[in-house]
């Protein structure tokens, strides 16, 4: 163990709690802009990573001639946009999230590397804490070049994401303030 | 845990800041389609012919190959037509929405999202008079738009209607290329 959380100092533990709360925090409206964005089922993420939204993920390759269609819509409809991440968007998001996944999985890790468990589950924990945006990103662009079915890894990712921080928390949380023994 | 440091400083030097709403699309639409009171959604999925066709007037196409028209109606007549457009900058995105006449002109353009970070320089370019340039423009005219305002305004700001000019120049091809199509 590189150094013991359970036995460390106050103010190391202090600033573990807040920074377990307030990634938490972050965490909790990363699901709300999810539902609002996204949405949570493998539909919703096709649709938004998708080559072209849902209107088109029949016709994904260029048609010979253009089609053109036209259907009534409502003024709420049209106040309505649909969330859907093109590919530019999607290069962009992947440059601007990624770096800073790394950087909450990395602190992360470092309060894993002070919880006392086995070395076996302190690897598991960094590994999910890891390979949850590598999951995320990949099934995003898996969805926009494959196909709509890898929405699903999307949806592990954050799943993933969610469980790395749960375990966390809870373990250090436990092992700071409860059982110091 | 310097590096650490060093590295969350980065990410968030990095991060393009989210997006914000400036005006509201019913709102942008209510003033674009004024007295429209039933709307159509016409969706042209592009060809490949298209596509380049757009891109060789102006340099750009939709990544998707989609471009929507909102077409406003009244009594069943039609009133104007409307088209939302994004423009991607290395600060993040800008939407305009862009509302042509029954002839064709330009009726205005809204900007109706921006970045926290771009918008005290769009809001600055729009203070300047930026989208007066724009109204009754046809749409085989280049905005001018940014030219008319940068004297007037700091660097971002013009960076910012410069922007601005590139997607009105690609709605007005987008309009005069495949509005008429049926």
């Amino acid at each position: 163990m590189l150094y013991n959380l359970r036995h460390s100092d106050l103010r190391v533990r202090w600033l573990v709690t807040l920074l377990l709360a307030t990634l938490g925090t972050s965490y909790l409206f990363g699901a709300w802009m999810v539902a609002l964005y996204a949405g949570f089922s493998p539909r919703k993420v096709a649709e938004t990573y998708g080559p072209a939204g849902e209107a088109v993920m029949a016709m994904q390759m260029p048609p010979d001639t253009t089609v053109v269609t036209e259907r009534p819509v409502s003024m709420g409809e049209m106040g309505e946009e649909m969330h859907h991440v093109d590919k530019e968007l999607l290069v962009q998001d992947t440059h601007v999230h990624m770096p800073m996944y790394a950087v909450i999985a990395a602190c992360l890790s470092v309060i894993a590397l002070g919880l006392t468990v086995p070395r076996w589950a302190g690897l598991s924990i960094i590994t999910v804490l890891f390979a949850a945006p590598w999951l995320d990103f990949a099934g995003m662009w898996l969805t926009k070049l494959a196909s709509p079915r890898f929405a699903i890894v999307t949806l592990a990712g954050g799943w993933a994401m969610a469980l790395g921080y749960t375990i966390v928390a809870v373990l250090a949380t436990y092992q700071m303030w409860w059982r110091k023994a | 845990m310097k590096t650490l440091l060093l590295g969350a400083s980065l990410a968030a030097l990095l991060h393009i800041t989210p997006t914000v709403v400036l005006v509201k699309r019913q709102d942008a639409v209510n003033r674009l389609l004024p007295g429209a009171d039933t709307f159509a959604a016409r969706e042209l999925h592009l060809s490949s012919a298209d596509s380049k066709r757009l891109h060789d007037a102006v340099g750009w196409e939709p990544p998707d190959g989609m471009v929507t028209f909102y077409v406003g109606k009244h009594q069943d007549q039609v009133s104007g037509a409307l088209l939302f457009m994004r423009v991607d900058s290395q600060h993040g995105p800008l939407e305009l929405a862009i509302g042509f006449d029954t002839r064709g002109a330009i009726r205005g353009v809204e900007v109706t999202k921006a970045t926290v970070e771009m918008k005290p320089w769009v809001l600055e370019a729009l203070r300047a008079g930026l989208t007066d340039a724009y109204r009754g423009l046809t749409a085989d005219q280049t905005p001018a738009g940014a030219a008319k305002v940068k004297p007037r305004i700091g660097a971002m700001p013009g960076y910012m209607a410069e922007l601005i000019d590139k997607g009105v120049m690609h709605g007005g091809a987008a309009y005069r290329l495949f509005y008429g199509r049926r």
